[in-house]
């Protein structure tokens, strides 16, 4: 059973991969970014493991502190990379942050259900597919959108980058902190942060149908 | 109730406050990055106040290890460094030899910030996990507050987007000396203290970005 992650890993991620040549555009990146959380998950999982005896087996202090900065410094490298190289608009970084977001939480809930498969229950599947997977998804559509920010100047980069994994590990860690005692109130924040973006998205898209590009020119400080 | 709970709670209401005014003013397509570095700041606080709130009821230790909490803070100080740094400088500072003054007496800020430091933590017996934490906290409020006081002070020639943003800048500045004091007084263990000052920051942070609105507006007029 040593190599269950793996096992998982390969009847998950093939199937997915022999997919992408048959797709394009859109769909192709999606599914590629969904892939690309998967493999992070793994490697996330194998990291963690190998750090833990560092810290004194504490998992509590582990999973509250030390995991969410791994994690999201992780899932933020191949978007960063993907804005570096090819695009940095806000609604393609939008998009490929959350499939690579809730293609970690996939992999990841599905590694906690065979590694606990006796203890759960459908009450253990709605907190994580609520909230587990949906606060992977939200970490990295943010870290998706504050790169299309910070990206349109030098000065900005570095520092605002450096701002966006704080906030994304903090969030992240005051949902693992949830999970230790409080899960019922841990299925909140995702929700919570989840239904005011899918209205933003909504206004957004229903703004962008209504009116004619808004081309007018901005001002020195707007950017 | 634990006063440091308290002392959090507060902060993290003052700075909620001021993320859903910017969110509602700023979170919208063509408006300034500025605001909207002034917001994350606040959204970034409130996050790391609720950090600090939860370990406390959770875990219920606070400065005994590494946490969260500290990234939260350096954080939040980064999007006030970036904001200046990054989108206000070069408006205000374009090189000019006759600036040099402005871009040296601003130095004091970091300076200050650095001999409190050495002062409260470095040269005490506190343990080196609270002189590495102090440090660090210490290190990004040198960053941003050089900024805050240099547009504080420097003429606005060209543009007047700086003359509207000294409110801004000076809440800044109090907002950033009183993280060095929470320092102080949170590893002192002098809770009426932090809680006090913890107050004072739940004021100070909301009329950061409320400063900002109210300079964007007077700008545009």
């Amino acid at each position: 059973m040593e190599s269950l992650e793996y096992i998982l890993f390969i009847c998950i991620a093939v199937p997915l991969l022999m997919m992408i040549p048959l797709l394009k555009g859109r769909s192709r990146q999606l599914l590629g970014f969904t892939l690309i959380g998967i493999l992070i998950c793994l490697f996330t999982s194998e990291l963690n493991s190998l750090l833990l005896p560092l810290f004194d087996n504490d998992i509590v202090y582990m999973t509250t502190v030390v995991t969410p900065v791994i994690e999201e410094l992780s899932k933020m490298i191949p978007i960063l990379l993907f804005a570096l190289l090819f695009d940095n608009k806000l609604d393609t970084l939008f998009v490929l942050g959350l499939a690579l977001g809730i293609g970690f939480g996939f992999f990841e809930n599905t590694l906690v259900l065979v590694q606990n498969i006796s203890n759960v229950s459908i009450t253990w599947a709605l907190i994580r597919g609520f909230a587990t997977a949906l606060m992977h998804g939200i970490c990295t559509l943010s870290v998706g959108l504050g790169i299309s920010f910070v990206r349109k100047k030098r000065k900005l980069f570095y520092p605002g980058l450096f701002a966006l994994l704080t906030y994304t590990s903090v969030y992240h860690g005051i949902f693992n902190m949830l999970q230790v005692r409080y899960q019922y109130v841990g299925l909140i924040l995702p929700i919570i942060t989840y239904i005011p973006l899918v209205i933003l998205q909504v206004v957004i898209a229903k703004k962008a149908k209504n009116n004619e590009p808004d081309n007018t020119p901005e001002p020195p400080i707007f950017e | 109730m634990d006063l440091i709970l308290i002392a959090n709670i507060i902060a993290c209401l003052g700075a909620l406050g001021g993320f859903i005014f910017g969110a509602i003013k700023f979170f919208r397509p063509k408006k300034s990055i500025y605001a909207l570095m002034i917001t994350l700041f606040c959204g970034v606080t409130v996050f790391t106040r609720l950090y600090q709130i939860i370990r406390v009821i959770v875990i219920g230790e606070l400065v005994d290890r590494v946490n969260l909490g500290v990234i939260g803070f350096i954080g939040s100080l980064l999007f006030l460094f970036t904001a200046n740094f990054g989108v206000m400088d070069k408006i205000g500072d374009d090189g000019a030899k006759s600036l040099r003054k402005y871009r040296l007496i601003p130095l004091a800020m970091p300076a200050a910030v650095l001999a409190a430091y050495l002062v409260f933590f470095f040269f005490t017996d506190l343990t080196t996990l609270i002189k590495v934490v102090a440090g660090s906290i210490a290190f990004f409020v040198c960053l941003s507050s050089y900024y805050n006081l240099k547009h504080l002070i420097l003429p606005d020639v060209k543009n007047g987007i700086i003359d509207c943003m000294r409110q801004y800048n000076l809440f800044a500045l109090i907002y950033e000396i009183l993280c060095i004091i929470e320092l102080i007084t949170m590893t002192r263990g002098l809770a009426i203290g932090t809680i006090i000052i913890c107050s004072l920051m739940g004021i100070v942070s909301p009329l950061t970005i409320i400063s900002v609105a109210r300079g964007v507006k007077k700008w545009k007029a």
